[in-house]
């Protein structure tokens, strides 16, 4: 009976995409609509083709069928979106289709995104149940301290006080340890042939394809200039992430349950650790999609600031060139993410909690 | 941040008539006590030294806003609508007391000056962004719990839909449709905000909807409409004023993120602290106080409106308090 529920719940759950990605795609679509038709058609003109642009022009307005309804041009862009064409972008970072563009950009915002989430657990929730245990410590005070400095201090400018803290030599020589900028020190990659225009081959993550070639030394040098972006993007979710675990730690600790517990002697490391820990994990398992929102949000400014080649990155290209191409696939994929990741959230919280299966 | 320690206990509070803040209010409750409700609102506020020392900075930012408009020279503000480039000396130069207080900026322009001319524009355009974001989503979420049924579940729809895009890279789409102006990205943060609103107006509605006063009203042959706007929307907006005040904080930031990433690079000339920051970004390493002042600027603002916000929160409802 429990597993039917639970196929039922994941069935359900996954009925609900449809809506999502139609919603998803309209907007899209609407936004591209007022972007304009011109910026469309201008995405396809090839102007090294033999083909006049104004027989190209007719030609792209002709499969998109742009002088038709509305509905049967949304039907048509939906078409060509299914089948791989997500457009052209044209940016000094990257000049081709939109769908390649982005095979190659989103494996770096990926590591940055898993390596943030992963430090921002590891440290989250520890110290928010730390801080709710020992409630006023000079623990708590300081937890408190970094999570309300979470939602005051702007992501962008934190990164650049870091690179102004780590990147000085006129400063103070001994904090010129972590590279500020890139992914790798162009001294290292010189001769180099897996590695094109800040893109490595063959899994565009450079941390695996240096060690697929042996290099070591890259490997390392990558991971350093990894440190600075994960710590900015950690600390724009590690805030909300905090303040949960501690208000939720704090409602569990005062549940009969709890007091049951303790009255049947149980040592203190138990009744937090086994007891509460575990039921004070489920809201912030519940905001978690608030906070891949925040982490895909911040993704875009960190990369920025780093010079960091992801989908963040390449966004803010397309915005300073003009690139509609870019911009669209930029928002598609990152909607993707999101309601992937949050479906991947609803169902393991399915799972967890046995209360949320209706 | 929710923990603030206030000096009185719930007890008291509701003692001071508080429960009439909280609860449904009845129609002659408009007209006599609103301004006295206001006003004792204020005062536990001003109880809490941090929403005092946050309110006091608030005003102060707010001040400079105004003077800018009025009278930019009483602050030592040349032109407060265009920053004044030196380009015979472009590069940063270090804060000298009293030329130039925090230094110059990339393209020899004063930070003092620009940063005093920015707050209005910041300040302006944040408010401006939460105000419509706030209202349309009030109205939306009014309407949806108000009326039930099949216009709740199409607004409601409506607005999952919209929340399930990231806001930033959404924002970033509309903004640059519109055309990347800083009106651009100030409509299109705007059309972003309005959605926790909704989710958030919604559920008060629906709680206010079963109040007896409303049956009442209904009964007494009120229309739907009066009974929205006269009777439901007063009741959902305490909320909603302490929703808007934390989101100031945040509004201001991603602002001036978006207008650091490129937007509003149409008028380069414009104060604003997040293209400010971006002026001086190549400079960042060798001149730290290009960055350093307009993020100070933007941090103490935020910090502020949480600390506003927070107590305006544990002010108008003591159940929140954590």
């Amino acid at each position: 009976m429990v597993g039917l529920k639970l196929r039922y719940f994941v069935l359900r759950r996954l009925l609900l995409l449809i809506p999502t990605l139609i919603g998803l795609t309209l907007i899209v679509f609407v936004l591209t609509k007022v972007g304009g038709d011109q910026r469309l058609i201008g995405e396809y003109i090839n102007l090294h083709s033999t083909i006049p642009a104004v027989v190209q022009a007719q030609e792209v307005a002709q499969r998109f069928h742009l002088n038709d309804p509305l509905i049967v041009q949304y039907f048509y862009w939906l078409v060509s979106l299914v089948h791989g064409d997500w457009g052209y972008t044209r940016t000094l970072v990257y000049d081709g289709s939109v769908l390649d563009a982005i095979s190659l950009f989103f494996p770096n915002t990926l590591v940055l995104a898993t390596l943030s989430s992963l430090l921002t657990a590891l440290i989250g929730i520890p110290l928010g149940v730390w801080s709710a245990v020992r409630k006023d410590s000079v623990l708590d005070q300081a937890t408190r301290v970094i999570s309300f400095a979470g939602y005051a201090i702007p992501t962008f400018w934190l990164g650049l006080v870091l690179i102004i803290a780590f990147g000085s030599a006129n400063v103070c020589r001994c904090l010129d340890i972590f590279p500020i900028s890139g992914t790798v020190d162009v001294s290292l990659i010189g001769g180099v042939n897996w590695f094109i225009g800040g893109i490595s081959y063959p899994s565009h993550i450079l941390m695996i394809d240096s060690l697929i070639h042996g290099r070591i030394d890259i490997f390392s040098d990558s991971v350093m200039h990894l440190i600075l972006p994960v710590i900015t993007l950690t600390y724009g979710i590690m805030a909300s992430v905090l303040r949960i675990m501690r208000s939720s730690m704090q409602d569990t600790l005062n549940q009969d349950y709890i007091r049951t517990a303790r009255a049947k002697g149980l040592s203190e490391n138990v009744v937090i650790n086994v007891h509460a820990r575990r039921n004070a994990l489920i809201p912030v398992f519940t905001l978690l999609g608030y906070t891949i929102a925040s982490l895909l949000g911040g993704a875009v400014i960190t990369e920025t600031v780093f010079n960091y080649p992801g989908i963040g990155y390449w966004t803010t290209q397309a915005i300073l060139n003009g690139d509609q191409g870019g911009i669209m696939g930029a928002t598609i994929i990152f909607g993707l993410a999101f309601i992937f990741a949050n479906l991947i959230v609803d169902i393991a919280y399915g799972f967890l909690d046995p209360r949320i299966r209706y | 941040m929710g923990s603030l320690t206030l000096g009185y206990d719930t007890d008291e509070l509701l003692n001071l008539g508080l429960r009439e803040l909280l609860g449904a209010r009845k129609n002659d409750a408009f007209s006599s006590s609103r301004f006295q409700q206001y006003r004792l609102t204020l005062k536990i506020l001003l109880e809490s030294p941090s929403s005092a020392v946050g309110l006091a900075i608030v005003i102060l930012y707010s001040a400079i806003a105004v003077i800018d408009f009025i009278y930019p020279s009483l602050i030592g503000v040349q032109n407060a609508y265009s920053m004044v480039p030196d380009f015979s000396n472009p590069v940063p130069t270090t804060p000298t007391w009293p030329t130039h207080p925090f230094g110059t900026t990339f393209p020899g322009i004063d930070l003092y000056q620009a940063i005093m001319a920015a707050i209005r524009v910041d300040l302006w355009y944040s408010l401006l962004i939460v105000l419509t974001g706030a209202a349309l989503g009030t109205l939306v979420g009014v309407l949806a719990g108000y009326a039930g049924g099949s216009l709740d579940e199409v607004l409601m729809r409506i607005t999952d839909i919209f929340l399930s895009i990231p806001y930033l890279p959404f924002a970033i789409a509309v903004g640059f449709v519109l055309g990347r102006g800083i009106e651009d990205i100030s409509l299109a943060l705007a059309v972003v905000w309005w959605r926790q609103y909704a989710r958030y107006a919604r559920g008060q509605a629906l709680a206010v909807r079963e109040n007896a006063f409303i049956e009442a009203a209904r009964a007494s042959g009120v229309g739907s409409l009066r009974i929205m706007l006269r009777h439901v929307v007063p009741n959902v907006l305490t909320p909603v004023f302490v929703q808007i005040s934390l989101d100031l904080g945040t509004i201001v930031q991603v602002f001036a993120s978006l207008t650091f990433i490129g937007f509003a690079s149409a008028n380069p000339l414009l104060p604003e602290l997040g293209t400010l920051i971006s002026d001086g970004f190549q400079y960042a390493v060798v001149a730290p106080w290009v960055v350093f002042f307009p993020g100070m600027a933007i941090l103490i603002f935020a910090i502020a409106m949480n600390l506003v916000g927070d107590g305006l929160r544990d002010a108008l409802d003591p159940r929140s308090r954590t």
